[in-house]
């Protein structure tokens, strides 16, 4: 049996069950305003973003594992791709482009020019320095963890701070290789 | 058709956001955890509910404006509509969706034979950690009908998984 | 939840070879060496407790993947052998079988490592094994009130 190549994300996105974007949208908008009002320190919110993300991310890896049939993420060139491509489309419709490779293939930039996350969102002046899609970079992270790849993951360019595109970075720290769990006089 | 997005970036963003309230925010106050998540939800419905009768006609009266969110606002929401609508005709609404979307994963174990007391809390504690979810989809309804004009409590009943019941009581 | 049988799930379980009654267990272990899962339908033999059976199935794969990748004549790289692997890193191997069982095994990217022991004359599990790996994404990782990394009820 030939190992089965990993699917297109167009394939993908067309088989899973799908909902109208706004439930989504107005959701995580939702949960922004209420974590501002909660938290109140905008630091703070940009973390539990992050955080919600890593949550996140360590559930849909095997989701994205069991239907994009990607048997393999050891070449993190390879991943990156793959997560651009499939991840993305497979999940918000949408997909990214890799660009800005470092010269040891470590570091790239994930960028997205359409982002569901966004629409209809203004962000008010109160509100200056939120990372509003920072739940994003979070899910990036976990998941990649899930594989076997520590990163840091920071944004770039956000268009809801007047840049063209959204732009990730994508720093490949290490791989962990799996360990035996238990020790010997267990 | 507009956009659409894969239904799992809904479930996980609300079973992480509960779980953030519940186990993050308010972990020992899960009253406080409730109050917020249904209000993300009533915010939710507001909004949704502004987006979907933005070329409507008004309501004429109360049934008419429930009958809108067993219908309409449901299958737009949940790609299916309310299977039963009962009145007492005095200002309760009980909805009924025989196959509630964001509850056909949820496992309760109702069977639970065993009698160890460290088991019977976890289920204890399961138990209401399901009911927590629940919040969300009442917060929208609550959020729905407040756009429409119709201030209300809105409550739910899921001894019947994955048959969910909300119970809707106009103020007023 | 039901493992076997199950009605309305997609994608469509493979078709089954054989008279039922093949299987001898199943474990589902996750990257950490948790036992997320272990089910047994006909296994007379009772020796161990289950937390030595489990980490004895765990350690037979650990080191079978070692030796499996050490011993590959079609890789240039060798690690040393023992040396901790990334999951999905060299060759992998997919089944062994004695002459009184086979055992059956798949790894995801991720980690999760799903067995089963089945009759010596099972055919290839392959698909089976990728059918419960997307039972577990469906029912276990997709129920709001599972919480990673702990073992499924």
């Amino acid at each position: 049996m030939a190992p089965i190549a990993p699917r297109s994300g167009d394939a993908v996105f067309a088989n899973v069950e799908r909902v109208n974007a706004e439930l989504f949208t107005l959701t995580y908008g939702a949960i922004v305003r209420q974590l501002l009002t909660d938290l109140e320190e905008v630091e703070e919110v940009n973390k539990q973003l992050d955080q919600m993300g890593y949550n996140i991310g360590i559930r849909l890896i095997d989701e994205f594992l069991a239907k994009s049939n990607v048997s393999r993420c050891v070449d993190f060139k390879e991943t990156a791709e793959v997560i651009a491509k499939v991840g993305f489309k497979m999940f918000l419709g949408v997909s990214a482009s890799v660009t800005n490779w470092d010269a040891d293939g470590t570091c790239c930039s994930l960028i997205l020019e359409d982002n569901p996350l966004v629409d209809f969102v203004e962000l008010p002046d109160t509100c200056q320095g939120l990372y509003y899609c920072n739940v994003l970079s979070g899910v990036i992270r976990g998941a990649l963890e899930m594989v076997s790849m520590k990163t840091e993951v920071t944004w770039v360019r956000d268009m809801l701070r007047g840049d063209d595109a959204y732009e990730l970075k994508v720093k490949l720290l290490k791989q962990v290789p799996e360990e035996y769990p238990y020790k010997d006089d267990e | 058709m507009g956009r659409e997005v894969s239904e799992s970036c809904v479930d996980n963003l609300i079973i992480e956001m509960v779980s953030a309230y519940c186990n993050r925010f308010y972990e020992s106050k899960p009253d406080l955890a409730a109050r917020r998540i249904e209000a993300i939800g009533y915010q939710v419905g507001l909004q949704l509910s502004e987006r979907y009768t933005m070329e409507r006609p008004r309501f004429t009266d109360h049934l008419e404006a429930i009958k809108f969110i067993c219908k309409d606002f449901w299958s737009e929401v949940f790609k299916k509509q309310i299977d039963n609508l009962k009145t007492n005709h005095r200002g309760t609404f009980v909805l009924q969706d025989n196959r509630f979307r964001w509850l056909t994963r949820m496992s309760v174990d109702t069977n639970q034979t065993n009698t160890d007391s460290s088991l019977d809390t976890a289920e204890n504690k399961e138990t209401q950690s399901a009911s927590m979810h629940l919040y969300f989809p009442c917060g929208i309804i609550r959020g729905a009908l407040t756009s429409l004009g119709i201030p209300c409590a809105v409550s739910a009943d899921m001894s019947n998984l994955p048959a969910c019941s909300f119970v809707v009581r106009i103020k007023g | 939840m039901q493992f076997f049988g199950g009605s309305d799930i997609s994608p469509s379980p493979p078709v089954t070879t054989g008279s039922g009654d093949n299987g001898h267990m199943m474990y589902i272990f996750n990257r950490n060496g948790v036992c997320l899962l272990y089910r047994e339908w006909n296994r007379p033999l009772k020796t161990l407790d289950a937390q030595q059976d489990h980490k004895l199935m765990f350690g037979l794969l650990f080191s079978l993947k070692s030796f499996t990748a050490k011993m590959d004549p079609t890789s240039v790289e060798k690690g040393n052998l023992g040396l901790p692997q990334l999951p999905g890193q060299g060759c992998s191997f997919h089944s062994f079988r004695t002459n009184t069982y086979k055992l059956s095994f798949m790894e995801s990217p991720s980690g999760i490592k799903i067995i089963l022991v089945t009759s010596p004359k099972t055919g290839d599990l392959r698909e089976s094994l990728k059918y419960i790996y997307n039972l577990y994404v469906e029912y276990v990782v997709k129920n709001p009130l599972y919480t990673p990394g702990t073992p499924i009820r």
